[in-house]
C-alpha cells in the first residue's frame, strides 16, 4: 500500500518535470470545468443499442485520432527545426484518392478494395511528404516556403482528383477503421495509440531521435561530427506525409465523405500548436512526442468543451484562443521566473516552518 | 603630426559578461590626425573595447572622455554626438537605393516640403568628394558597385556628419590588393585633415603600413602602447601571444623524441592542396605517430587549411592521398569515414551540441558512421562514455548531463572523446587549448603525445606557439594564407624562431590579401 | 545575388506544381480559345460575362455554378469567363472581380465567398458602366444601388417553410437545436432569421442552442454527438442548415443508440441527392431544397438588363421541399445535383 503510494508520488513527481505537464494541467481544468456543468461528464457506460463503450471520454480520444498522427508528424519535422504546413492539405489528398479510388472500384464494399484504397492513399500522402524531404533536404528550399507550396499544391491536388466535388463512398472496411469497435473500443484509437508508440518506439529505440535533435539543435557541428542530414530531413518529411495520409483516411472515414475544401482545414495550425504545447521548441532541438500527443489531446477537449459547454459559435475562437494563451504563458520560463521571485519569501517561510 | 592632447581617453576600463571578465582595466587613448591599430588575438577584448567606444556596451567602470569631456554612452546615439562614428566588418548598406540616399541615409535634406532629394544628392556628392571619390555619382544604386567601393560608400557615410573619431572594425577583411591600397587612399586623407582613426585589421602588413601607433590587448588586458616605428614585429607578435622574448628564449622544448621508421608511408599526404579565399595550395605530409604543428596568426589560414583537409570544406585545388590512395574530400562524413577527425576551433558553433548529454555527444561521431538504423547499444555506449569521462577526467563524471552545462575545458575533453572513440589514424585539433583553464590544458597536451606514441598522425593547431613548439616534431609556419616554412623541430627551435619567422617573412613580403 | 537564385527557385517550383497540379486549369481566363477578350471572337455578336464564383464548396454549389456556365454557352450567344475562388478566399474574388473590370466585360455575375468589403469593388464595376447581378449571395451591408439585381432562392423564405413543417410535425412544441455554417457569412444569418421569426412566436419550441459545423458532414457528426451527449439526448429537432451538416448529425444520432427520424428528426436545407437518399432512406425528415438551378432565370434577366430594361432589385427563384420518404424517391431520379 505505502509502497504503490510511494510509486504513484515518484510518478507524479517526474511528470512534474515534464514540458508538457501544463498541457496535462489544461486538460484536467477542462474536464474539471466539463464536470461542474454535468457531473456524469467522465462517466463511461455501456450503450445497450449496439454494446459499445461511451462517454464523453471517448468521443475525445475518438475525435484527436487524426490530430494526434499529424501531430507526432509535425513533432518530428519542427524538431530538425523545420516545419510541415502541408498536413492539413495531404489529409484531404488522402481521403480524396480513397473515396475517388472506393466510388470508381467494382466491389467497394470488398475488404480488398478497402486494403486497396488505403495503401493508394497513403502511398500518395508519403509521396507529397517525400517531395517535401527532397526539396528541403536536397534543394535547400526553407521548410516554411517548402510545405507551404505543398499545402496549396495540394489542396489543389485533391480538387483535381475529385473533381472539385465532395466524393462520397461506402465501404464496411474503411467505416470500421474509424468508427468500427473491438470489444466496444473504438479502433480509431486503438491504431493511433499503436502508431505514436510505434514510431515512439521507432524515433528512440533507433539513433534517428538523437541525430534529429542533434541537425536540429546545431547543424553545423552535426555536419562536422559527420552526420549526413539529407536522409534524416527525407525519413522525418516522409513520415509527416505518411501519417497525414493515416489522419486523412481517418477522418474522412467517419463520415465516407471527403470534403476537398473543409478537410484537415488549417489542422496544420492545431498540430503546430499541439508540438508548442507538448514543450517542444519551435526552433528545433529536444522533442517530446508523449507532449505533442497531449497537446492534440488538449485542442480535441477544448474543441469538445466549447460544443459541450455551448459557448455561442461567434466566440468559439476567442474561447480557444485564451485557453491556448494562457497554457503558453504558463509554460514560458519568463513568466514563470516572474512568480517565482513574488514568490520567493513566501516560499522561504514555508520551508522554515 | 600627433597634437599633444588625445581626443580620446579611455581609463582603467572595465566590462564583464557572465562569468567573464571581458574587459580588464584597460587604458586607450587617441589622438587626433593619427591612425591607431587595436592588435589582440580573439578574445583578447578588441571588439568589445571597440563596442565601449561606440555606445555598444556600456562600461562597468573607468572611465571614457572624448573630445576634453567625460561621456556617459547610454547607447550608440550618444557616441555619435560625441564625434565618434563606427563602419563595421559587415557592410551594412542598402543595395537597393543609391548611392547618395546610403550616405545620407537617416540625414537627408529636409526641403519646404519633405526632403529635398537634389539637395540631399548634393551633400553627399560633397561628403565623397572629400574623401576623394568625386568620381562616384551618388544616383547611381549602390548594388551596382564592388565590395570594395561599397565599403568606401560606408566610410563615406560615416564621415557625413564630420566625426572627430572614425572606427573601421576590419573594413580590409573582404579587400584584394588593390582595393586595400584605395581605401587606404581614403583612410590617409582622413588622417591629413585630423581625424582620429581606429583601425583593426589581422594582416600584420596592413598594421605597419597604415597606423601609427599600437595598442596590444591580450586576455582583456592592456599589454601597451607603442608607436609603430618603435614595435618591431617580434615584439608585437610574442606580446599578442603573451611570452615576453626572454621568456621564450629560455624556455626550454619539452619535446617528446619519438622515433620513426625510416621511409616509412605516410598516411596522410597533401599535394597544392587549396581553396580560393581559404588558401593558397599548400603541400602536407603525416607520418603515423607524428605531431605536426601549425603555427600562424589568427587568419593566416589555419584553420582553412585544417577544414580542407578533414572534408569540412571542398578543395578547389591539388590532391589528398590517405595511405597511398587518392581520396576526394567533400565532407567531414568523408573524411571520418577515411579515418580522419577534426576537433574544431568554434567549440561552441561547430563542435558541441548544447542540449544533448555527455554521452550522446561522445558517441555522435561514430553514430553517424553507422547511419540511425543501427544504433550504438545502450550498453556500448555506456562504455564509451564511461571510458572517456575516466580517461579524460571529465567534470563532473555525469554521462548524462547535458554538455552545456559543463565548462570549457570539459566541453573540450568531451569533444575530444567524440573523436577518440571514432578510433582515427589522423586527428586534426584546431586551438583544443583555447579558453579553458591550466589544469585542462595540461591533460589535453599530454593526451596529444600520449596518442602519438599510440601510433596516432595528430595535427596541432595553436596561437600559443610554445605549446605548438613543446609538442610538435615539425612545424608548419602560416602567414597571410599562405605556408611560408616547413620547421623540422630540434633544440634550437623556440617560440622566437617561429616569431622570427613570421616577422622576418613580413619584412620583405608584398601585401597579399 | 542568393536572394535571387532562391526567389527563382521557389517561383520555379510554384509553377511546376500548378502546371502538374492543373491549378492553372481552374484560373481565372477559364479556356485557352477566345478568352482573350471581347475583341478577339471573330464573330462580335458574342455578349462577355464574367462570373467571379465560389468554385468547389460542395454538390449544391458544383450544380449552381454548373447550370449557369451551361447556359450562357456560345450557343446562346455569350462568352462565360468563369473565375471561382482560390480555396474560398475572398480576395481571390475581389482580384478576379477587377480584372473583369479591367478587361472590360459586358457583365459580371458575382457570388460573393463573404458578404462584406464589396463596396468599392461594386463602384468601380458602376463607374465602368458594367452591370453588376448578384447570385445566390447577398452582399452586406444591402445597397441595392451598388448592383443591378440579386437572383437567389429566398433563404428567409426557404427556412421559414422549415420551420412551419416543424410547427405541424410538433403540434406540442420541442427542444430544437441548430447547425450552422460559419459565423458571419449572409447565408447563415438569413436562414436564422427565417427561422427565428417563426419560431419567435412560439414558445413552445425551446432552441437548446446552436453551433457552427462550418457547412462539412464530419464536423455535424462530431459536434452533434457532444450536443446529444450535454443534453442526455433529449433533443426532438435539429435543423441543419444545409444537408452535409444533417447528414453527419444523423449519423451521430445512430452512433448514440437513437434513431433518427424517431428519437430525433433532422431537417436540412439544400436538397442535394445524398438528401433524398438519405431522407428515402428515413434518415432525414425534412429537405427543404434550395434551387440551384437558375441559369434560365439569370439568362433572362441579363438579356434584359443589356436591352436598357428595368429589373426587380431581387429575383427569387422557387424551391420545393420534401417532406416524406416518398416525395424523396419521387424527385431522385431526375436530381441533377
Amino acid at each position: 500500500m505505502t509502497q504503490t503510494y510511494s510509486r504513484l508520488r515518484a510518478g507524479l513527481g517526474a511528470l512534474a518535470h515534464k514540458p508538457y505537464i501544463w498541457g496535462v494541467l489544461g486538460i484536467v481544468a477542462l474536464l474539471i470545468v466539463n464536470v461542474t456543468r454535468d457531473p456524469g461528464y467522465l462517466q463511461i457506460s455501456v450503450n445497450p443499442a449496439n454494446g459499445y463503450l461511451a462517454g464523453n471520454l471517448l468521443d475525445i480520444l475518438r475525435e484527436s485520432a487524426p490530430i494526434v498522427m499529424i501531430s507526432v508528424g509535425m513533432c518530428l519535422v519542427v524538431a530538425t527545426s523545420g516545419i510541415d504546413l502541408s498536413v492539413g492539405s495531404v489529409m484531404a489528398v488522402s481521403g480524396a484518392v480513397a473515396m475517388e479510388f472506393l466510388q470508381a472500384a467494382s466491389a467497394p464494399q470488398s475488404t480488398m478494395s478497402a486494403a486497396m484504397a488505403l495503401l493508394l492513399a497513403l502511398t500518395v500522402s508519403s509521396l507529397l511528404g517525400l517531395v517535401n524531404g527532397v526539396l528541403v533536404a536536397y534543394v535547400r528550399l526553407q521548410p516554411f516556403i517548402t510545405t507551404l507550396i505543398t499545402m496549396l499544391a495540394g489542396r489543389g491536388l485533391a480538387k483535381v482528383i475529385t473533381g472539385g466535388q465532395n466524393t462520397s463512398a461506402s465501404s464496411d472496411g474503411l467505416a470500421w477503421i474509424a468508427n468500427g469497435r473491438v470489444l466496444g473500443f473504438p479502433v480509431v484509437v486503438i491504431i493511433a495509440i499503436a502508431l505514436a508508440l510505434l514510431i515512439g518506439y521507432l524515433v528512440r529505440r533507433s539513433a534517428l531521435g538523437m541525430m534529429i535533435e542533434a541537425i536540429g539543435i546545431n547543424e553545423t557541428a552535426s555536419r562536422m561530427a559527420g552526420i549526413k542530414p539529407h536522409g534524416l530531413l527525407i525519413t522525418v518529411y516522409l513520415l509527416s506525409g505518411l501519417l497525414a495520409g493515416v489522419a486523412g483516411v481517418f477522418s474522412t472515414a467517419t463520415v465516407m465523405t471527403v470534403d476537398v475544401s473543409n478537410t484537415g482545414y488549417l489542422l496544420e495550425l492545431d498540430a503546430i500548436l499541439a508540438v508548442v504545447i507538448g514543450g517542444t521548441a519551435l526552433s528545433g532541438g529536444k522533442f517530446s512526442l508523449g507532449g505533442a500527443v497531449v497537446g492534440a489531446l488538449l485542442i480535441t477537449t477544448l474543441d469538445k468543451t466549447v460544443v459541450f459547454l455551448g459557448v455561442p459559435s461567434a466566440a468559439t475562437p476567442a474561447f480557444k484562443a485564451v485557453v491556448i494563451i494562457v497554457i503558453c504563458l504558463a509554460q514560458s520560463s519568463r513568466v514563470r521566473a516572474l512568480f517565482r521571485d513574488r514568490r520567493g519569501p513566501v516560499r522561504m517561510k514555508e520551508r522554515v516552518a | 603630426m600627433t597634437a599633444a592632447e588625445p581626443i580620446v581617453e579611455m581609463h582603467d576600463i572595465s566590462i564583464s559578461f557572465p562569468g567573464v571578465k571581458a574587459l580588464d582595466g584597460v587604458d586607450f587613448r587617441m589622438f587626433p590626425g593619427e591612425v591607431h591599430t587595436l592588435m589582440g588575438e580573439n578574445g583578447a577584448g578588441k571588439s568589445t573595447l571597440i563596442k565601449a567606444l561606440t555606445g555598444v556596451y556600456q562600461i562597468d567602470s573607468g572611465s571614457i572622455v572624448v573630445g576634453g569631456q567625460r561621456r556617459q554612452f547610454q547607447g550608440t546615439g550618444d557616441a555619435q554626438e560625441a564625434g565618434v562614428a563606427t563602419v563595421y566588418q559587415e557592410v551594412n548598406l542598402c543595395p537597393n537605393l543609391t548611392i547618395g540616399e546610403n550616405v545620407m541615409l537617416g540625414r537627408e535634406v529636409r526641403g519646404r516640403v519633405g526632403i529635398s532629394w537634389k539637395a540631399t544628392h548634393r551633400a553627399a556628392a560633397a561628403a565623397l568628394a572629400r574623401l576623394g571619390l568625386a568620381d562616384l555619382d551618388p544616383t547611381r544604386p549602390l548594388g551596382s558597385l564592388s565590395l570594395a567601393v561599397q565599403q568606401l560608400v560606408a566610410i563615406t557615410r560615416g564621415t557625413v556628419f564630420e566625426p572627430t573619431v572614425l572606427v573601421l572594425d576590419e573594413p580590409t577583411s573582404s579587400l584584394d590588393a588593390n582595393e586595400v591600397e584605395q581605401l587606404f587612399g581614403v583612410i590617409r586623407g582622413l588622417r591629413d585633415r585630423g581625424v582620429a582613426i581606429l583601425f583593426v585589421s589581422h594582416f600584420l602588413d596592413q598594421v605597419y603600413e597604415i597606423s601609427d601607433r599600437i595598442t596590444i590587448l591580450r586576455n582583456g588586458q592592456f599589454q601597451g602602447e607603442h608607436l609603430t616605428a618603435e614595435l618591431d614585429r617580434s615584439t608585437l607578435i610574442s606580446t599578442m601571444i603573451g611570452k615576453d622574448l626572454a621568456t621564450l628564449r629560455s624556455l626550454d622544448a619539452q619535446r617528446a623524441q619519438r622515433e620513426h621508421e625510416e621511409g616509412a608511408r605516410p598516411v596522410v599526404r597533401a599535394r597544392g592542396l587549396g581553396r580560393a579565399g581559404g588558401i593558397t595550395p599548400t603541400d602536407l605530409e603525416l607520418q603515423p605517430g607524428e605531431v605536426v604543428g601549425v603555427a600562424g596568426l589568427l587568419g593566416s589560414g589555419r584553420t582553412e587549411l585544417a577544414r580542407l583537409l578533414y572534408g569540412a570544406d571542398r578543395a578547389d585545388r591539388g590532391t589528398v592521398e590517405i595511405d597511398g590512395r587518392p581520396v576526394t574530400l567533400t565532407s567531414p562524413a568523408v573524411g571520418l569515414r577515411h579515418g580522419l577527425a577534426y576537433s574544431t576551433e568554434n567549440r561552441r558553433d561547430e563542435g558541441i551540441i548544447a542540449d544533448l548529454s555527455v554521452r550522446e555527444n561522445i558517441i555522435l561521431a561514430i553514430q553517424a558512421q553507422r547511419g540511425w538504423l543501427r544504433p550504438v547499444p545502450r550498453k556500448e555506449q555506456d562504455r564509451l562514455a564511461e571510458r572517456y569521462i575516466t580517461t579524460l577526467n571529465i567534470r563532473p563524471a555525469d554521462a548524462d548531463r547535458p554538455i552545456k552545462n559543463l565548462s570549457g575545458g570539459n566541453q573540450q575533453k568531451v569533444l575530444l572523446g567524440r573523436w577518440l572513440a571514432t578510433n582515427p589514424d589522423v586527428l586534426i585539433l584546431d586551438e583544443p587549448t583555447r579558453g579553458i583553464d591550466v589544469g585542462a590544458k595540461a591533460e589535453i597536451q599530454e593526451h596529444v603525445l600520449e596518442l602519438a606514441g599510440e601510433g596516432m598522425a595528430l595535427v596541432f593547431i595553436s596561437s600559443e606557439l610554445e605549446e605548438v613548439v613543446r609538442l610538435s616534431e615539425r612545424i608548419l609556419v602560416l602567414k597571410d594564407r599562405e605556408k611560408i616554412a616547413e620547421i623540422e623541430n630540434g633544440a634550437d627551435v623556440t617560440a622566437e624562431t617561429i616569431v622570427a619567422t613570421i616577422a622576418g617573412h613580413d619584412q620583405n613580403a608584398e601585401v597579399v590579401a | 545575388m542568393t536572394k535571387r537564385t532562391w526567389l527563382g527557385r521557389a517561383i520555379g517550383i510554384v509553377g511546376m506544381g500548378a502546371l502538374a497540379l492543373g491549378i492553372t486549369a481552374c484560373g481565372p481566363g477559364g479556356d485557352g480559345d477566345g478568352s482573350a477578350g471581347g475583341g478577339a471572337g471573330g464573330d462580335d455578336e458574342l455578349v462577355t460575362v464574367g462570373f467571379v464564383a465560389v468554385g468547389p464548396e460542395g454538390a449544391w454549389r458544383e450544380a449552381n455554378e454548373q447550370n449557369i456556365q451551361d447556359t450562357f454557352s456560345e450557343d446562346a450567344g455569350f462568352e462565360l469567363k468563369f473565375a471561382p475562388a482560390a480555396n474560398l478566399d475572398q480576395a481571390s474574388q475581389i482580384q478576379a472581380f477587377s480584372s473583369f473590370i479591367d478587361e472590360g466585360v459586358d457583365v459580371i455575375l458575382l457570388s460573393a465567398t463573404a458578404g462584406a468589403g464589396w463596396e468599392s469593388s461594386l463602384q468601380r464595376a458602376q463607374e465602368a458602366e458594367i452591370p453588376v447581378i448578384l447570385i445566390d449571395r447577398g452582399i452586406e451591408p444591402d445597397n441595392t444601388d451598388l448592383y443591378v439585381t440579386r437572383i437567389a432562392p429566398d433563404n428567409l423564405e426557404v427556412s421559414s417553410s422549415v420551420a412551419e413543417w416543424a410547427l405541424e410535425e410538433f403540434p406540442d412544441g420541442a427542444n430544437y437545436f441548430v447547425l450552422e455554417g460559419p459565423a458571419g457569412v449572409s447565408v447563415v444569418n438569413e436562414r436564422n432569421e427565417g427561422w427565428d421569426a417563426v419560431m419567435s412566436e412560439h414558445p413552445e419550441f425551446e432552441k437548446i442552442g446552436a453551433q457552427t459545423a462550418n457547412w462539412s458532414r464530419e464536423e455535424g457528426r462530431s459536434v452533434f454527438e457532444t450536443v446529444l451527449r450535454a443534453n442526455n439526448n433529449d433533443i426532438d429537432l435539429l435543423f441543419a442548415q444545409n444537408d452535409e451538416m444533417g447528414l453527419g448529425a444523423a449519423q451521430a444520432v445512430e452512433e448514440a443508440g437513437l434513431v433518427p427520424g424517431e428519437d430525433v428528426k433532422i431537417a436540412t436545407i439544400d436538397g442535394t441527392r445524398a438528401a433524398l437518399e438519405a431522407l428515402a432512406d428515413g434518415q432525414l425528415t425534412f429537405v427543404a431544397e434550395y434551387n440551384p438551378m437558375f441559369g434560365e432565370t439569370a439568362l433572362e434577366t441579363v438579356n434584359t438588363v443589356l436591352d436598357g430594361g428595368t429589373v426587380d432589385p431581387y429575383i427569387i427563384v422557387p424551391s420545393e421541399t420534401f417532406d416524406s420518404p416518398e416525395a424523396a424517391e419521387e424527385a431522385l431520379p431526375d436530381r441533377q445535383f
